[in-house]
């Protein structure tokens, strides 16, 4: 097969003593999720494409570029690859500042990777944290940190280990926007490592899952998640809204889009930034979305729906509560308190409340050239 | 009195040459020990040790052995800058360097060991390499362990005597170091002059020794 574009490719062998991994894969968009139970081998594709752990036989292609080929005997270092690698612990230098940490990669970055850096910083909201002493960080701030740190060396593809993993839900909700917009904005290729559903449905468009050293499941996220995989050992209930949209009217002045659904329901979204074609995907993800049982009158959040619930499912620690509106399904995440405050039952009338700033673009491929 | 302070600065001299001998030896195998496996890496920790437990006088006529007339390094230097090494106070710097590298290395390898490889690692993709990786991260990570492994090795190069004796002798003025002058005053009955460089020494090695010690306690406090 001839790669071109931005094609990827991961086809993988590698075998300690107690581990054995034959990964093949292959996909076209530039970011996927590798998505998997612990222990399946995520970790240690990621390090072998990082250059970080040695041994391993195959090929890597990544965005179209060959980083690994041991037939053809290409093995450059790690220093020589130009990827942005982020361990699950963010790995930051400890004797070092925040500010010396995401500094670190600028002599190989050059002045694009300075530049680069300061577009992450903004993205990733860590501009006060930089005068901070790396251990002084919280889990997310030391991931934001760690990916910023990536993006300055010049990296031209992120690889990302569990960058949610250690954070609360919360935070999660407060953070995982952050790498989208980064995602966005910086153009940046990802492989995103993650165990959880959610995540990877909004994070990437395609997903590879992984089960025991294999790659079991390769295909579009709406695809591989939705159904049981053929190893038959994930089933998925993502909290994820994914809706086929056409532009409306963009009303700049706003900093608004109106967009319409094919069932004729409305959406409002922030307007910047918004993809040349008129026809493309957005995501809301389940915890952004309030529910109450009455209107709630006058408010800034944009999107105001009334449904009704079709479903309560309870899962460890939280509620997933579908609803439809005029016929289109929802999904919203809520904690147990509010579901018992609100005695949400299958029927009732309930309204959907969420912000023009939650409903993000599903695919970087949407997004204009610049 | 000046006869004390004389000897002191002799001391301080031999300590500090021996300490430039050992510096970088000391590091590099520290280092080697730590993160490289090869054949025959017990056999050289082994070697390395030694000193430790070897009585100092029998490394003493390894070393007479080696800068004798007739032996490779003194044949060496006689033949090419014309210069007999032995009884001099560049020969006690050398045996004190050979008798307190062991601590070095120890303290060297046991800091090294502790810089979690992942972050080495990560400098390796942001763009370094290798030489820039040991310099910005693996040193600074393991400078505290290191500096108190040079402390001790200097604290302990310091009281040198057994090696020192036989390759350096113990020549007032020129290679009569405390620990030479402590014995040989004591030898000639002028036990009033060997407990006054006694106590010169006892300060000294307690001064090196609790500097060391209190760097070890704030890296460990630091790495926790």
């Amino acid at each position: 097969m001839q790669p071109s574009g931005r094609y990827n490719q991961l086809d993988l062998r590698y075998r300690t003593r107690e581990f054995a991994l034959e990964f093949e894969a292959e996909w076209d968009p530039p970011s996927a999720a590798l998505f998997g139970p612990s222990g399946s081998g995520k970790s240690t594709v990621l390090e072998i494409v990082a250059g970080v752990r040695r041994g391993a036989s195959g090929r890597v292609i990544l965005d179209g570029r060959t980083i690994l080929d041991t037939r053809r005997g290409i093995e450059p270092p790690a220093r020589a690859r130009w990827i942005g690698w982020v361990p699950q612990d963010a790995s930051l230098f400890p004797h070092l500042s925040a500010r010396e940490n995401v500094r670190y990669g600028i002599r190989r970055g050059g002045a694009e990777g300075a530049k680069r850096l300061d577009a992450a910083i903004e993205a990733l909201e860590i501009g006060e944290l930089l005068p901070r002493r790396a251990t002084e960080l919280s889990g997310g701030e030391r991931q934001r940190v760690a990916i910023a740190r990536a993006v300055g060396s010049g990296a031209r593809v992120l690889l990302l280990d569990e960058p949610l993993a250690s954070l609360d839900l919360p935070l999660r909700a407060r953070v995982y926007p952050l790498f989208i917009r980064l995602r966005d904005e910086l153009r940046l290729p990802m492989l995103y490592v993650s165990h959880d559903a959610e995540e990877v449905v909004s994070v990437a468009e395609h997903v590879l899952v992984a089960s025991a050293g294999r790659c079991v499941a390769s295909g579009p996220a709406k695809d591989v998640l939705g159904a049981e995989t053929r190893a038959g050992a994930f089933r998925v209930h993502a909290a994820e809204n994914r809706f086929s949209v056409r532009l409306l009217e963009t009303h700049s002045a706003e900093g608004t889009a109106l967009l319409g659904l094919a069932s004729g329901l409305r959406l409002v979204m922030s307007s910047t930034p918004l993809p040349e074609r008129e026809e493309f995907d957005v995501v809301i993800r389940g915890e952004e979305i309030i529910l109450s049982v009455v209107h709630p009158g006058p408010l800034s959040a944009q999107n105001v729906l009334e449904g009704r619930v079709t479903a309560v499912e309870e899962g460890a620690g939280h509620v997933l509560v579908g609803a439809s509106v005029s016929g289109t399904p929802f999904a919203a995440r809520i904690t147990r308190r509010a579901l018992e405050a609100l005695d949400l039952r299958q029927g009732r009338a309930v309204y959907l409340i969420f912000k023009a700033s939650s409903v993000l673009l599903a695919s970087r491929a949407d997004l204009p050239r610049r | 009195m000046s006869e004390t302070v004389a000897i002191t600065l002799l001391t301080l001299k031999v300590g500090a040459l021996s300490l430039a001998f050992s510096l970088a030896p000391g590091i590099g195998l520290g280092w080697l020990l730590s993160r490289k496996r090869f054949p025959g890496r017990l056999i050289l920790q082994t070697i390395l040790t030694l000193p430790l437990v070897l009585p100092p006088v029998a490394v003493g006529l390894g070393l007479l052995l080696l800068l004798s007339g007739r032996g490779p390094v003194g044949a060496l230097c006689r033949s090419l800058v014309g210069w007999n090494p032995l009884f001099t106070w560049q020969a006690a710097a050398l045996a004190s360097c050979v008798m307190s590298l062991p601590l070095l290395v120890r303290a060297s390898q046991q800091a090294f060991a502790s810089v979690p490889a992942r972050l080495e690692h990560a400098a390796a993709t942001l763009g370094s390499s290798p030489w820039r990786v040991f310099t910005t991260v693996t040193l600074p990570l393991a400078r505290r362990g290191i500096a108190y492994g040079v402390l001790l090795s200097f604290a302990r190069g310091l009281g040198e005597f057994g090696a020192t004796t036989l390759i350096a002798g113990s020549i007032p003025g020129r290679t009569e170091t405390l620990a030479l002058g402590i014995y040989g005053r004591v030898q000639r009955g002028d036990d009033r002059a060997a407990l006054g460089l006694a106590a010169v020494s006892a300060a000294m090695a307690f001064g090196a020794t609790y500097l060391s010690e209190r760097w070890l306690a704030r890296s460990e406090r630091e790495s926790r």
